[in-house]
């Protein structure tokens, strides 16, 4: 019994990185049509700044957390701004391969000034036991950080006028700029806060693995599958298939194999697609 | 108040406004008459900045409006409520008509005193407050557009077809707040396929036709012209 809440401990961390990822997967889709593939490459740029702030720059974790954020924030409106602001009204065909080649361009320019893997020490390096339950801090810090941030989030959007604007581009672009919403800020600031969101989850994930050029790719992989699992647009959904796809992983490493984790995790998009083809969650809600 | 001179604007490549020219003046109700396709909802969006202008100019109070963006055009003072109301349809009702202040946040005061007036007018709607837009009837969300439309407190208000699809009772309901509107000071620009209706409550109308103005005349003078009469009253 405590083997199988150990991995349910494990899950729900591995669960909050996706939910965290994912969220501003679906909100950058539900605002602007845009399939952000580049978002993993950014949330690898927030490990390796970390990993400047910190151990190069000798920062304290919790600082260097905000610090990441705050600049990846900005990376997010660059990138909005710079690549798929010019692209906006033109086939998805392009913002595709404009995406692809951000992709291409992060990873190589990582690789060209780093190419070996690093790793970031724990901030706090203890393992908490109780009950036949053992579990690290830094698995805690995961969690609760991204239940911390999931809610921020829910409040921002829906208790400030900011947040209803962003709810409001999702739902319907032309009547937005009708009430005198300027969608070209409102999409700058998603990109913002959906790039916060991801350095968020670099920062509470690096200690507890290695980071590497490529960290970003399966990760994206992932989150777009718990995103058009959730019905692509949804909050409720990315949360609720961030969670689901984290805990079956973890329970697919105990009871399977560990080399078949990511079998599962796409099995279970296709079968949930075959059976609910427009995904869990109605979209863009 | 609001003057178009000589405006083109195009969808895509087709050039829909050949060439069009208005004046409103400030307290005016005027109505803009013109068959399916005639251009109406492309010169409405003209004016409210979502199509440029290629040709021509429009300006407002004066100023020159027609390279601005459609926030700016709100904040200076001219809301459009669109045909197809395009509401926020997840959105609560009152959250909607909040979403119309958007630009006026900063008078929170003036900002509740609007939403009142707005309910005042639309008592349906307070009723409905907490409800997702999108669960609303076909009338109720007409009143939500047009209620969503006056948050922003505009001096010109411009209505595209409110009447579209309505039962003629509230079609009928629609058109007497419009002229309420009108008698508390907001100049109207309405356009409408439903004629009889426009032309009673109106002051003065144009009528449009392929992107070019073809008529314009009091609203008394319109409904009396034969071929009015024939392409638009049904008479």
């Amino acid at each position: 019994m405590s083997f199988f809440l150990n991995q349910v401990i494990i899950g729900i961390q591995l669960g909050s990185q996706y939910v965290m990822v994912a969220l501003g997967l679906t909100l950058i889709f539900g605002i602007l049509d845009i399939s952000h593939f580049a978002h993993g490459h950014l949330y690898m740029i927030g490990a390796y700044l970390l990993y400047m702030v910190m151990v190069l720059g000798g920062v304290n974790y919790w600082l260097a957390l905000f610090i990441c954020m705050a600049a990846l924030a900005l990376v997010g409106m660059l990138v909005e701004r710079a690549v798929y602001r010019p692209l906006r009204g033109q086939p998805q065909i392009n913002t595709f391969i404009a995406a692809i080649g951000l992709i291409l361009m992060l990873e190589t320019l990582v690789r060209g000034i780093q190419p070996k893997a690093l790793s970031v020490p724990k901030p706090i390096d203890k393992t908490l036991s109780f009950g036949g339950i053992s579990m690290e801090v830094q698995r805690l810090i995961v969690i609760i950080g991204a239940i911390l941030l999931i809610t921020a989030l829910q409040l921002f959007i829906k208790r400030t006028r900011l947040g209803t604007a962003i709810e409001a581009v999702a739902q319907d672009r032309e009547g937005a700029s009708l009430v005198g919403i300027s969608v070209n800020r409102i999409s700058a600031l998603t990109f913002a806060v959906a790039t916060a969101l991801a350095a968020a989850a670099a920062v509470f994930m690096a200690p507890l693995a290695f980071i590497s050029p490529e960290m970003g790719g399966v990760l994206i992989l992932k989150a777009f599958v718990i995103v058009v699992i959730g019905g692509l647009g949804s909050i409720k959904g990315a949360i609720a298939g961030g969670y689901i796809l984290g805990l079956l992983e973890a329970l697919a490493i105990a009871y399977v194999s560990s080399a078949y984790k990511d079998v599962f995790a796409f099995a279970v998009l296709i079968v949930i697609l075959a059976v609910r083809p427009t995904g869990l969650f109605r979209g863009r809600d | 108040m609001l003057e178009l001179n000589d405006v083109h604007s195009s969808i895509g490549k087709h050039e829909i406004l050949g060439g069009v020219s208005l004046r409103i003046e400030e307290g005016e109700l005027v109505c803009l008459l013109g068959a399916n396709g005639a251009g109406k909802s492309t010169l409405f969006k003209t004016i409210a900045g979502l199509i440029r202008p290629w040709r021509g100019e429009i300006s407002f109070e004066g100023e020159v409006i027609s390279r601005k963006s459609p926030d700016r055009i709100v904040r200076r003072g001219i809301s459009l409520c669109p045909e197809g109301r395009k509401l926020f349809p997840r959105l609560s009702v009152r959250k909607n008509l909040m979403m119309g202040a958007y630009t006026r946040y900063r008078d929170k005061k003036e900002v509740a005193e609007t939403l009142r007036e707005v309910y005042d007018l639309f008592p349906i709607l307070e009723e409905r407050s907490e409800q997702d837009a999108g669960t609303l009837s076909g009338g109720e969300q007409q009143m939500l557009a047009i209620g969503r439309a006056l948050m922003c407190r505009p001096r010109l208000l411009l209505l595209d077809e409110p009447s579209l699809g309505l039962a003629p009772l509230v079609v009928k309901k629609i058109m007497e707040t419009i002229e309420d509107i009108n008698r508390r000071g907001v100049t109207v620009f309405l356009s409408e396929q439903n004629a009889g209706m426009a032309l009673a409550i109106s002051v003065r109308g144009y009528v449009l036709e392929n992107g070019r103005m073809v008529l314009e005349g009091k609203a008394s003078e319109l409904a009396g012209n034969e071929e009015v009469k024939k392409a638009y009253i049904g008479a």
